[in-house]
């Protein structure tokens, strides 16, 4: 019944669809681009939990529903489930993929690279690809963020790649903050 | 037979309401859905009378009326779905078959990257699909 797409494709559309954002219709305000890709994200995390929550009963509370999301959600989109769950136990959650399947076959061209940057030394080569990446990151911040508030969590998500060497950019860990737990505590 | 079926939002919004009748009772239906949402959040918030289904989606009957019975289905995202039947012996597992069809089409429609989230649905194969789901309902019981 469940109807597939290949891999190839979705990672094809995630390119594309920053690519066209961020040096298409919003070449000059990449923040801007940012929270356009964000909200593309937010609907499809929407529509997706309605699906992917069909067959389960009600999550009681807010842990049980991240807890989904670090399972069976990081499952389904993902592939695998997130290697750690943090928590400080007022709303902040950590969760940490290290080997986080959209950015698996992320490459930067160097060519490219040397030519933007006008000292090729590692450093800003290692600069540029993160902040290439990042703006990969914003689409499925997006779609953990509609997923949640779905859920009945409001709650921001922010990726989270910068301590990390430029060598291994398929790190990613995602900062969650719920917004209820802020105004409880 | 099944007399109307309702999606509500988790605000309290109506997404989707459709009576099968031939009467002119629609009002009358609607009245039942609306108060069928106080008991799905009375039965919510105290879960103590059926403990031992909780957290299960699917609602059970809500209550009867002289002339009906209401059944009602929530989501984890805390999507309504409300069915108004005529017969007055429904088997639940009639009932959970028809809720998980319904909530298959919810989710379908729902789906579709023109919707808006929080609006009626428009999408008239979805008004289609509930149709031939509600339909089969009445045959089933009666097979």
């Amino acid at each position: 019944m469940g109807r597939e797409v290949a891999e190839s494709c979705v990672d094809g559309v995630v390119m594309q669809m920053v690519a066209a954002y961020c040096g298409g219709f919003y070449a000059a305000k990449p923040e801007l681009a940012a929270r356009r890709i964000e909200a593309i994200g937010f609907q499809v995390g929407h529509q997706l939990t309605e699906r992917y929550t069909m067959e389960r009963p009600r999550f009681s509370d807010h842990l049980e529903a991240i807890k989904f999301i670090c399972k069976d959600f990081w499952s389904e989109l993902f592939k695998k489930q997130i290697d750690n769950l943090k928590t400080n136990h007022r709303g902040t959650f950590v969760l940490q993929d290290n080997r986080f399947r959209w950015l698996t076959r992320v490459s930067v061209d160097p060519s490219v690279e040397s030519m933007d940057a006008t000292e090729n030394d590692s450093t800003t080569l290692g600069d540029s690809a993160a902040q290439t990446t990042s703006m990969l990151l914003y689409f499925p911040c997006g779609i953990i963020r509609g997923a949640l508030t779905n859920l009945g969590i409001s709650c921001s998500v922010t990726a989270d790649m910068s301590n990390l060497p430029a060598c291994e950019l398929h790190h990613f860990s995602c900062l969650l903050h719920t917004m209820q737990h802020h105004e409880a505590a | 037979m099944i007399v109307c079926v309702a999606v509500v939002g988790h605000q309290n919004n109506p997404l989707y309401l459709q009576s099968f009748t031939e009467a002119d009772d629609a009002l009358k239906l609607h009245h039942v859905v609306h108060c069928s949402l106080d008991v799905i959040d009375e039965r919510v918030n105290n879960p103590k009378r059926n403990a031992p289904a909780l957290n299960e989606t699917f609602l059970g009957l809500l209550y009867p009326t002289e002339n009906y019975k209401v059944y009602g289905y929530l989501t984890n995202t805390k999507v309504k779905f409300i069915m108004v039947t005529t017969d007055l012996d429904v088997k639940d597992a009639d009932a959970r078959n028809f809720f998980r069809k319904f909530h298959a089409a919810y989710v379908d429609a729902v789906s579709n990257p023109f919707h808006v989230p929080g609006k009626k649905i428009a999408s008239r194969s979805f008004g289609a699909r509930v149709s031939t789901i509600v339909k089969s309902f009445g045959s089933g019981t009666t097979a």
